[in-house]
């Protein structure tokens, strides 16, 4: 009888069609309705230059924006631009990072940082949404959970920096109250600084990965868990059996989203700690901003930079190659 | 209004093209504040040397200047008060204000970048002026030049309090003055005379001492006061946590809150450089010697007994917890007596609090040989004229920058936000001297005789070392401290590793 | 919808999973919310009134929270001498005009890159996507020595180019998946009957139009949200929100009122666009990866 259901329930599944699907490959095939056929016919070469045409002021306009700043990345990051002019300096920009402390404790306090984050946002975030899902008031409650995310990261640290604050604050106050905290502040001690800027961050982004795992409950077959309902499966069993293995890729997703955007965005703990006490919040971005903004080691700035685009890029690398399968998947 | 003179010529007009362009579609959509672009202009009539006063002024009639500043009251009732600028000269000058860090960025790179956006710039004598000196304009030439108009006080370092002129003008060369001192925060010792008193039999009973603070008192004593108030308050009394350092976030802060420590034991400094005029290459430093390691062990000591919010209270977040009534005792710059006297944000406001030098040196912590002094620092703001910028622009600027360091304006701000005067004749005033003592309707003077009779005065002050690392070697002594303070690393750990950072720094 | 109205076999174990469940609900709640609600109160507390808070312990003491007389005075001192309305329009038309330039240009794009393949389109767009990635600290120099050459930093223009480096891509991204969901044979019937392509592309745009409007609104929060750019590129002559609310920690006070209010200022019209466009929200921040 299982077997019967479970045959079954790759139609529910694909007819909600809950999952955009970048088409990265080919998208002629790739389109709902394609029309292969008379493709040639309506695409001769005067349409595509057309099409290239229209494409033309976003790219060319991108590209002064984006490669040209790139190019001169490079260039600053090969020479030493200390003193107005630059010199080339045999990499002694990136041979240096090797020995730098601060900017080794930097990516190593990023990762600690987005690894937090993350656990704690896919935690809390995947069981609100299931607590949520199918909730008697679902679409208020999730309305009500959104609000953190609107608010502008930099507003949402001063707002926290004053809930924290030892004096006045009352976030302190009850951290206290209840014992967690001693009379110093959370943002007062190396140890727990960087708890303190992940709870933002936890507070701000967790409302998404409900979101997105809420958007992924409603494509799990129902039909599959009720027949694994009538076997005699728990509940909690069905959850992990079924459940989150069709969530998984969009966890990945969330996680890829969430990661990146933790080397993006600085806001916060410029409000908060601006990378202290003794270094403990000194992710390398807020690193890479004291070099380049503080410093004005214009030229250790951008050998930073490149370290952290590259790894960016190599993730989004990896973001899109997920987008794919889910593409494959689906077809 | 404005004085346009017939002959003018327009030296160096804005050249927003795209402003130009999307003036058209922006002004449709009624954005006003789209004009408010960067850039200065300039108009011009030549003055001569035996023109009329009114005429040197009005030279520069129909330019137009920006100046990048700190977020600091002298700003804000310049601004306030520019009409009168305006009245005088016919040059419109735009000022901005920006924290501290942010002036860095914006200045930092309009001088390094060649430019001259912002004509006139707050020099911050470490953070900016350090880092920036040669590209400031020299402002000497202009200080004897009769076809400009003068301050009939003038220049000269006698004019200013002790000290100022070379903490914020003088860099590595003794013959150039880069910036007019405009502003200053000199540290003094706040603390709460009525818990003092209240508490004066207790504390005399266990320490022996009379429970009082002058300018004799020692980091010692410090030490003691802040122990007795914590053991206090741990016992249940109804007291307040006895001192606190500036160890938040801000860097700098934090480095002078340990150099006047360092300073007041012995006059140690970073490295054996002329402190005044500092140097571009400091070679090795004293970090890591006895008296680094044995201060730095005392730091600690402090840090122990301090306020446990110490790691998250920079400069201003520990006035609000002094203005808040949750500590006895700051070492505090002196601009801020202004919001601890206002009723209306202040518990420790109406004559609760007194002001006195910093803290002396202890003998027995001195293992150079060197004096025990009021270890007293100090960031003293000028105002100096962008190098990049043509001779008129700097012309037109120079008349602003006096100007606004004038007696008058100085005097205007002290009573209208609470400025800090860098004149002396502006203490000299009858009504500023009468405004030194309670009851007062200008704060700040209240701290001018432990400050500005004593503290900045020769050998107390100490000015914190020029080297165009500044803010490089600021972040890393707060970074190494804070973790020093939370028992990260040993205050010997701390000395050795602030050693090998610093001399890697400047390559020594 | 959820399992357990269809299957009706409840143990301890849901039962009690269940509870748990509701409470957990609850708590997230009021974690989300205290947040927004002390910004509100103390927006309108006077300093003193705001930085009351009861002893350690003394939960009775809770209650000082709501012991204040409000007081609009630190809204007035926004408007009044903080110069807040200017800012408010700043931010509205870098915001606004960064979203239109941005979804403009990059329906134009996306629809060209939804119609024709080529070789090194996946490139082209993967280059397109990484640019929207790419950490804002990093690009930050050369971007403002750039807008420095064109006249750009300090104006309105310049914040408006700024924010397109992160909208356009975006935009171009999101906008893609869009019109690769509408069928080719509507375009394809159109020209047959004798249109032209401009005329064809207008004829399906009715079908893209309220996913681009929404995507027109998320372009606007990403925009007035933003810190980084306004404050190094757009603060002098085109101070945001943001940028202003953060200005209100002075060296001498912080002015928490004032930043409160601030925050109020900058959160609201954000929170009210959200709700709007609640239906993009999940695809536009999963950059179109999750759908509703």
């Amino acid at each position: 009888m299982t077997d019967t259901v479970l045959s079954d329930q790759s139609i529910p599944g694909q007819s909600q069609g809950l999952f955009r699907v970048r088409q990265i490959t080919d998208n002629v095939e790739a389109r709902p309705v394609p029309s292969i056929a008379t493709e040639p016919k309506l695409n001769p070469p005067a349409s595509r230059a057309y099409f290239f045409g229209l494409m033309a002021p976003a790219i060319a306009l991108l590209a002064c924006i984006s490669l040209y700043p790139f190019c001169w990345l490079i260039y600053m990051s090969l020479h030493d631009v200390e003193i107005g002019s630059a010199v080339w300096n045999n990499f002694e920009n990136f041979t240096k990072l090797a020995s730098d402390s601060r900017y080794l404790n930097g990516w190593w306090l990023l990762i600690q940082y987005s690894v937090m984050c993350l656990a704690l946002q896919i935690g809390i975030g995947v069981f609100l949404a299931v607590a949520l899902n199918g909730a008697r008031f679902e679409k208020i409650l999730v309305t009500t959970l959104l609000m953190p995310m609107m608010m502008a990261p930099i507003v949402a640290g001063l707002v926290w920096y004053f809930l924290y604050n030892g004096t006045f604050g009352w976030y302190h106050w009850l951290l206290q109250s209840v014992g967690i905290l001693g009379p110093k502040s959370i943002l007062a001690s190396t140890g727990t600084a960087l708890i303190g800027i992940v709870i933002v961050d936890v507070w701000q982004w967790t409302p998404l990965i409900t979101l997105i795992t809420l958007a992924g409950l409603k494509r799990v077959p129902q039909d599959q868990l009720e027949a694994n309902m009538v076997d005699g499966a728990s509940q909690v069993r069905n959850f992990f059996a079924i459940t989150l293995p069709n969530l998984y890729p969009v966890l990945v997703i969330a996680v890829m989203l969430r990661f990146m955007d933790n080397f993006r965005f600085i806001d916060s703990v410029l409000a908060l700690t601006g990378g202290g006490p003794g270094n403990a919040t000194k992710i390398l971005p807020v690193y890479l901003f004291e070099v380049s903004f503080k410093f004005f080691k214009l030229g250790r700035g951008a050998a930073i930079a490149l370290t952290l685009l590259v790894v960016t890029i190599i993730l989004g690398m990896i973001l899109v190659r997920v987008f794919d399968r889910q593409q494959t998947r689906k077809a | 209004m404005f004085y346009t003179p017939k002959d003018a010529i327009f030296k160096r007009v804005s050249r927003r093209k795209f402003l130009e362009l999307g003036g058209g579609a922006a002004s449709a959509l009624g954005v006003g504040s789209l004009t408010l672009g960067l850039g200065s202009t300039i108009t011009r009539s030549r003055a001569q040397a035996a023109s009329s006063d009114d005429a040197k002024w009005k030279q520069y009639a129909g330019s137009k200047l920006v100046f990048m500043s700190e977020n600091t009251p002298p700003s804000f009732a310049i601004r306030d008060n520019i009409k009168a600028f305006t009245d005088l000269t016919g040059i419109e000058v735009t000022i901005l204000t920006d924290d501290l860090p942010v002036v860095q960025q914006k200045l930092g790179i309009d001088l390094r970048g060649g430019k001259a956006d912002y004509v006139l710039g707050y020099v911050q004598d470490k953070p900016i002026g350090a880092p920036f000196a040669d590209f400031f304009a020299d402002m000497t030439p202009m200080f004897g030049d009769d076809t400009l108009p003068q301050d009939p006080e003038g220049y000269g370092d006698s004019a200013w309090f002790d000290n100022f002129l070379t903490v914020c003008g003088r860099f590595y060369d003794k013959g150039k003055v880069i910036a007019l001192p405009y502003d200053a925060a000199i540290a003094c010792t706040f603390y709460r005379q009525d818990l003092f008193e209240a508490n004066s039999k207790d504390f005399e009973a266990e320490y022996g001492y009379r429970l009082e603070f002058n300018k004799d008192s020692t980091w010692q004593h410090v030490t003691d006061m802040a122990t007795f108030f914590k053991k206090a308050k741990e016992a249940g009394k109804d007291v307040p946590y006895g001192y606190a350092q500036h160890q938040g976030s801000f860097a700098w802060t934090t480095q002078l809150d340990i150099q006047r420590m360092l300073f007041a034991n012995g006059q140690w400094i970073d490295w054996a450089i002329d402190d005044k005029l500092g140097s571009k290459t400091p070679g090795k430093t004293n970090w890591g010697d006895e008296q680094s390691i044995l201060i730095m062990t005392k730091f600690k000591e402090l840090a122990d007994v301090c306020h446990p919010d110490n790691l998250a209270n920079g400069t201003l977040e520990l006035n609000t917890v002094y203005q808040s009534g949750n500590i006895a005792m700051q070492t505090q710059y002196h601009e801020f007596a202004a919001s601890i006297e206002d009723e209306s944000k202040s518990r420790a406001a109406g004559g609760k609090t007194a002001y006195a030098p910093c803290p002396k040196g202890d003998p027995s912590w001195i293992k150079n040989g060197g004096m025990a002094v009021n270890g007293t620092s100090c960031g003293i703001g000028g105002i100096g004229i962008n190098g990049n910028a043509s001779e008129d622009l700097k012309r037109a600027a120079y008349i602003f920058a006096i100007w606004s360091v004038s007696r008058e304006n100085q005097f205007n701000v002290l009573k209208g936000l609470g400025g800090t005067p860098t004149r002396k004749s502006v203490v000299e005033m009858p009504e500023v001297k009468k405004a030194m003592v309670r009851p007062t309707t200008m704060p700040n003077a209240l701290t001018f005789d432990p400050v500005y009779n004593y503290g900045i005065k020769d050998p107390h002050l100490v000015m914190g070392p020029k080297i165009p690392q500044a803010n490089e070697y600021h972040s890393i002594i707060a970074a190494e401290i804070q973790k020093c303070c939370s028992g990260e690393q040993t205050p010997e750990q701390t000395c050795k590793s602030l050693q090998t950072q610093l001399d890697e720094l400047n390559g020594a | 919808m959820a399992s357990r109205e269809v299957v009706h076999y409840e143990t301890p174990i849901t039962k009690a999973l269940r509870w748990f469940s509701v409470a957990f609900i609850i708590v997230y709640l009021i974690w989300t919310l205290l947040p927004i609600l002390v910004m509100f109160a103390s927006s309108f507390k006077d300093l003193l009134e705001a930085f009351k808070i009861p002893a350690v312990g003394d939960w009775a003491g809770i209650g000082v929270f709501f012991e204040f007389t409000p007081t609009l005075k630190h809204y007035n001192d926004l408007f009044a001498n903080l110069n807040f309305s200017s800012y408010i329009l700043n931010s509205l038309v870098a915001a606004g005009g960064s979203a239109v330039i941005s979804v403009v240009l990059g329906s134009m794009a996306a629809y060209s890159l939804s119609r024709i393949s080529f070789k090194g389109k996946n490139d082209l767009f993967f280059w397109i996507i990484s640019t929207r990635m790419a950490p804002a600290v990093a690009v930050m120099v050369p971007l403002y020595s750039i807008f420095r050459s064109l006249d750009l930093v300090g104006t309105l223009p310049g914040l408006i180019l700024a924010y397109t480096t992160f909208n356009l891509p975006f935009a171009i991204w999101i906008l893609k998946g869009f019109f690769d969901n509408v069928p080719y044979a509507i375009e394809e019937a159109q020209m047959v009957d004798g249109a032209t392509r401009p005329q064809a592309l207008m004829a399906i745009l009715p079908l893209v139009a309220p996913g681009i409007g929404a995507f027109i609104v998320l372009c606007i929060l990403f925009a007035w949200n933003d810190f980084l750019f306004a404050a190094i590129i757009g603060s002098g002559g085109a101070k945001t929100l943001p940028v202003a609310t953060r200005e209100l920690v002075q060296p001498q006070n912080i002015q928490w009122g004032s930043i409160m209010a601030a925050g109020v200022v900058t959160t609201v019209p954000m929170m009210l666009l959200g709700l709007v466009i609640r239906k993009y929200l999940v695809t536009g921040l999963t950059m179109g990866a999750v759908k509703e």
